[in-house]
């Protein structure tokens, strides 16, 4: 009997034949494991271009791109899905903007609903954030970004 | 159940079952680096060489990189491993990981002793930048169809889909920890006796960026994730299979 391992499956066992997974077309990607509740909230909040950079950012950026960027901090990435979840953004404007800081960060930018320019920098610790329209800046932990994603769309 | 998790938990859990099922455990950190991959074969190694001297570069290492980042699936593998008489070591650009050899588990205890050495000297040869996930694996192997010793299966009009091959994949929420279970009465697996066909239960568990620091709290992370595995498994098998692996307790 042959047995082939499959790169992406455990050296471990592999499926008989009949289990085995027809290769996808270019147009199916599957969510790893507990990854498909967030990306299907990336494509929901920021759309297919916001979506896209983030994957770009996860894996293709090494630390030193640019001049000296880091590479994207997990942290920081797992600051941001929790914004994410709690954040609304107004319908007619267009999807909020997504960049990697130079210190691994994520960044995120929209307008409010009355075109005034929002900016949050997520990193390991928590977020920073400024909201054009009042002059207000400040920080917050990571248990305080729920809460900061409801004020925000206020 | 009291808190929605839809395992019923055993309270007391043996120390020691005999046959042994697990055909492997893996213990994996996922990371980020400072360093280039390039060094980093060098620095783990010139911390580990004594008790690893072996080293076998793994087959994904001949793809280019640029396919490799085509699929997060692939970024993730190891591309050199490491080996001891027990066990083997693998690293790859964003992932170091212990495995037993296959079809000798050593133990929980040898394990963790195992876990606390390599700990140090991966912080010593310092590429690990930030932790992305921290992981425990347990791959078990049964003979026949395991579906009809557990308490999980397929339906087909409410009637049990039974002696078909069957693949079933599902993903938990407990507290901080995750959860991909995997079952399939249709793996072939290599056991001391050569590729035998028969059922695999491959349980996964693992904590995210936020719940685990490696050399904070990585080995007590593990040992949770080890834990929840070992309670998941004796959740899901029925009385009849815990008969027949001899299950002793404390």
């Amino acid at each position: 009997m042959t047995t082939l391992s499959l790169p992406t499956k455990s050296p471990a066992y592999t499926l008989e034949e009949g289990l085995r997974e027809p290769a996808d077309p270019p147009t199916i990607r599957r969510g790893a494991s507990g990854e498909w509740a967030r990306e299907e909230l990336l494509l929901r909040k920021l759309g297919p271009k916001g979506w896209g950079r983030v994957y770009q950012f996860r894996n293709y950026y090494e630390s030193g791109w640019g001049e000296k960027g880091r590479v994207l901090s997990p942290r920081a990435l797992d600051a941001f899905f929790r914004f994410l979840e709690e954040a609304t953004f107004p319908a007619d404007r267009t999807s909020p903007s997504v960049f990697l800081t130079d210190r691994g960060g994520i960044e995120l930018c929209w307008e409010d609903c009355n075109g005034k320019s929002v900016q949050v920098e997520f990193t390991g610790t928590g977020a920073e954030f400024y909201r054009a329209a009042t002059d207000e800046e400040g920080a917050v932990a990571i248990d305080g970004l729920a809460q900061l994603s409801r004020r925000l769309a206020a | 159940m009291s808190d929605g998790f839809p395992i019923q938990i055993p309270d007391r859990l043996p120390v020691h079952i005999e046959p042994c099922p697990i055909v492997q455990a893996i213990f994996e950190t996922r990371f980020v680096s400072p360093q280039p991959w390039a060094t980093m074969p060098g620095l783990l190694f010139a911390h580990i060489r004594q008790k690893y001297p072996e080293q076998k570069t793994l087959p994904m290492a001949q793809l280019p990189e640029e396919l490799r980042r085509q699929d997060p699936a692939l970024l993730i593998l190891p591309l050199i491993q490491f080996l001891s008489d027990t066990f083997l070591i693998q690293l790859g650009p964003r992932v170091v990981s212990l495995m037993t050899k296959p079809n000798t588990y050593p133990g929980w205890s040898a394990i963790q002793q195992e876990l606390r050495w390599l700990l140090q000297q991966i912080k010593a040869a310092g590429f690990v930048g930030e932790t992305e996930r921290l992981s425990s694996r347990y791959i078990d192997f049964f003979a026949g169809d395991i579906f009809t010793a557990l308490r999980l299966g397929l339906q087909i009009n409410d009637q049990p889909l039974r002696g078909t091959q069957a693949d079933v994949t599902t993903f938990f929420r407990r507290d901080a920890l995750s959860i991909r279970l995997q079952v399939t009465n249709g793996a072939i697996v290599a056991t001391k006796e050569g590729p035998t066909p028969g059922s695999v239960l491959d349980v996964d568990a693992w904590f995210g960026p936020l719940d685990v620091d490696l050399f904070g709290n990585g080995l007590a992370r593990f040992a949770e994730a080890h834990h929840a595995i070992k309670g998941l498994f004796f959740g899901l098998i029925k009385p009849e299979l815990l008969h027949k692996l001899n299950p002793t307790y404390e």
